[in-house]
């Protein structure tokens, strides 16, 4: 930020030593400097740059990783590469890059290489290596990196953690299938209660919009629920966290210094509040700030890639990020990790605090979940559907079941599906209004605490939360 | 006392000097300083991975209501433009204008060929998020949801992005120009399963 050209600066010795002689002067221009540098703190993005020296990859590799398999299915690894040097006019070129994909059974000992192949009839770059049926068929499935080299001589990993941190695909072997059949949209189930409301505004108790009146309304960028029960809802738009305490109709306002954009929140044990930005300066990565209950700034992080969601795990904030398309630790026993170790950290599951990960794949109209130990799948189900499924918005552990949120849709059309899944199949399903008049975080929009299910939702009039109780025994 | 006083009055002039400074940053004459109306290269066939390296030429570079010229630097060289102000100048496309240049479309709504826009050309391009979303126009057309592909997009009245990849949670990366808040970027979004987008494609690819 160049705010200096405006003013005129001492530029000699001379001219310093003779303010020293003029207390008038020195105040003058001590407090001139002071002016700027108070502009100068607010306006730097300042932080660490994401990879590496900051210059742009040769190369942008992206990949959906087949986590869940199901016996007797052909898995092949797919990968798209863009090659970012071509020059510009030459987009519709290949440039050829060399790659090969670093496969072992299970989730230790050594990789043993396959080649990658160029697609047939693909124009781009665009490569493909089928798991041989000796590591697909292995009962805690496979993990796997692969490493592409540009004509340049640059190498991109993918995921970036590389041998640390592979991908993993695990077998679901005694899966429990549920189909959901055609979904029946119109019958959704009405809320045990609302939580939290606020109208859209900049006052005390409102919720702010974002971005112009041309544009899509964003506002009310995520929420959580911690464990008194209180509703968090980041404000972002008037940079600050509205708290409604149980039973309160009214919400605290605690300022907090982020950035937003579309930032996702998760409050922990103790209350400290995680902001996980999506802007970045440039090619600078995002910041994971965190907060005291209070408001009070505790640190920021640079996440190693793009982060999309941030929870809670059992050792601190775990961020989602992509390209490389897995949990990533934030923090270890408190310390801020290094981009470095982020990367190193990456799971294909998100860890949870009782143990073990929660997996999930969407393929189409059909949606695998399982819940994995390091040995495989403990305890696995697959959604399908006649009515096109989107995204997975919750799935999370309550006892020994699974609750799910995914969004089903058609043209003209959207709800949300709630099911309740054990060892035996479908407990309990029911659907929900989506209630997205607001843009949000992507996958902020429901928490569940106890059997409770929350749901943020807006309408052109305001943003709200409500509480579906579960029919748990 | 007295230079007390004098500090506190200048440390004011100052700041208010140095923000408002800031706050009209907006001028930053990228457009006039660093922009074209060079003709378009009329090309022969596009590619789906083609039009991405297109658009991951715009990628960390600004946003421009109604704009439509970047360069490849890898940031937004016109920060803070107060935002749904055509005039201001600034570096960036807007959504439409941003999917207008990676399709690579003519001005003409009736011609469906491939025309090459240089990254500096400042233009825009005929169709709003509203009218993509439509279908207007002879490139493009609407498509089921559920059947999108890479670089296909999905359009709002008010927004359309453009598929860069699947995410495994059913979530989509979507590159797109989000805002003046936001700039030119991937990030992950819901909007597929969204009642308020609908499918886009721009017809012709070779693949």
């Amino acid at each position: 930020m160049d705010n200096d050209r405006h003013f005129r600066r001492p530029t000699s010795l001379s001219f310093s030593f003779r303010l020293l002689r003029r207390p008038d002067l020195l105040g003058l221009l001590l407090g001139a400097l002071a002016g700027l540098a108070a502009i100068g703190a607010a306006g730097s993005p300042g932080g660490p740059r994401g990879g590496g020296d900051g210059s742009p990859p040769a190369l942008a590799v992206t990949h959906l990783p087949p986590l869940l398999t199901v016996p007797g299915e052909p898995v092949e690894l797919r990968y798209d590469v863009a090659c970012l040097t071509l020059p510009a006019g030459e987009e519709d070129e290949v440039c050829h890059p060399a790659g090969s994909v670093f496969v072992r059974a299970g989730a230790a000992g050594p990789f043993r290489e396959l080649a990658l192949h160029e697609e047939p009839g693909a124009a781009g770059d665009r490569f493909v290596a089928s798991v041989p049926e000796a590591l697909r068929t292995s009962p805690t499935g496979f993990s796997y990196y692969a490493v592409f080299r540009a004509p340049s001589g640059e190498t991109v990993t993918h995921p970036a953690g590389g041998a640390r941190a592979p991908q993993r695909s695990v077998p679901l072997d005694g899966v429990r299938t549920i189909d959901l059949g055609t979904h029946r949209f119109g019958h959704t189930r009405a809320a045990a209660a609302r939580v939290a409301e606020a109208s859209w505004g900049s006052g005390p108790g409102q919720v702010g919009l974002e971005q112009g009146r041309n544009l899509p309304p964003i506002g009310g960028a995520s929420f959580d629920v911690d464990r008194s029960g209180a509703v968090h809802v980041l404000d972002e738009a008037n940079r600050r966290l509205l708290r409604w305490r149980p039973g309160a109709r009214t919400p605290e306002s605690i300022p907090l210094a982020i950035n937003g954009t579309l930032a996702d929140l998760a409050v922990d044990e103790e209350g400290a509040l995680h902001v996980l930005e999506t802007v970045g300066e440039g090619r600078e990565q995002p910041f994971l700030r965190t907060f005291g209950p209070d408001g009070a700034a505790r640190g920021r992080i640079a996440v190693a890639e793009q982060g999309v969601q941030v929870r809670v795990g059992p050792d601190g904030p775990l961020v989602l990020e992509q390209p490389s398309g897995q949990w990533m630790p934030a923090t270890s026993g408190g310390r801020p990790l290094t981009t470095a170790e982020q990367l190193a950290g990456g799971r294909a599951g998100r860890q949870l605090r009782g143990g073990g990960e929660v997996v999930v794949l969407r393929h189409a109209n059909e949606v695998r979940l399982a819940l994995v130990s390091p040995s495989g799948a403990r305890r696995s189900w697959r959604l399908t559907s006649e009515t096109p499924l989107a995204e997975v918005q919750l799935a999370e552990p309550l006892g020994d079941r699974l609750v799910v949120v995914v969004r089903v849709y058609t043209d003209e059309r959207d709800e949300f599906l709630v099911a309740v899944l054990d060892r035996t199949g479908l407990v309990e399903r029911f659907s929900l209004d989506s209630a997205d008049w607001a843009e949000t975080a992507p996958l902020s929009r429901f928490r569940l605490l106890g059997s409770s299910l929350y749901q943020l939702g807006s309408t052109p009039e305001g943003v709200f939360v409500s509480r579906y109780d579960l029919e748990v025994r | 006392m007295h230079v007390a006083f004098r500090f506190a009055v200048a440390f004011a002039a100052a700041f208010g000097l140095a923000a408002a400074g800031s706050a009209g940053a907006y001028h930053t004459r990228f457009v006039a300083e660093n922009c074209n109306y060079a003709a378009p290269t009329p090309t022969s066939t596009i590619t789906r991975d083609g039009s991405a390296q297109v658009a991951l030429r715009a990628r960390y570079e600004g946003y421009q209501w109604a704009g439509g010229c970047w360069n490849d630097n890898d940031r937004d060289d016109s920060p803070g433009d107060p935002p749904e102000n055509a005039s201001t100048g600034g570096e960036g496309g807007d959504c439409s204008g941003f999917t207008f240049k990676v399709w690579r479309e003519s001005l003409n709504e009736g011609d469906a060929g491939f025309y090459q826009w240089g990254m500096l050309r400042d233009v825009h391009g005929p169709y709003t998020a509203a009218r993509f979303k439509s279908g207007d126009g002879a490139p493009n057309v609407t498509v089921s949801k559920s059947v999108l592909l890479k670089m296909d997009a999905l359009a709002s009245t008010g927004h359309i992005g453009m598929i860069y990849a699947k995410n495994a949670d059913g979530t989509d990366q979507i590159i797109e120009a989000k805002g003046e808040s936001y700039g030119t970027n991937i990030w992950t979004r819901t909007y597929r399963g969204d009642s308020s987008y609908s499918g886009v494609r721009r017809t012709g690819w070779s693949s």
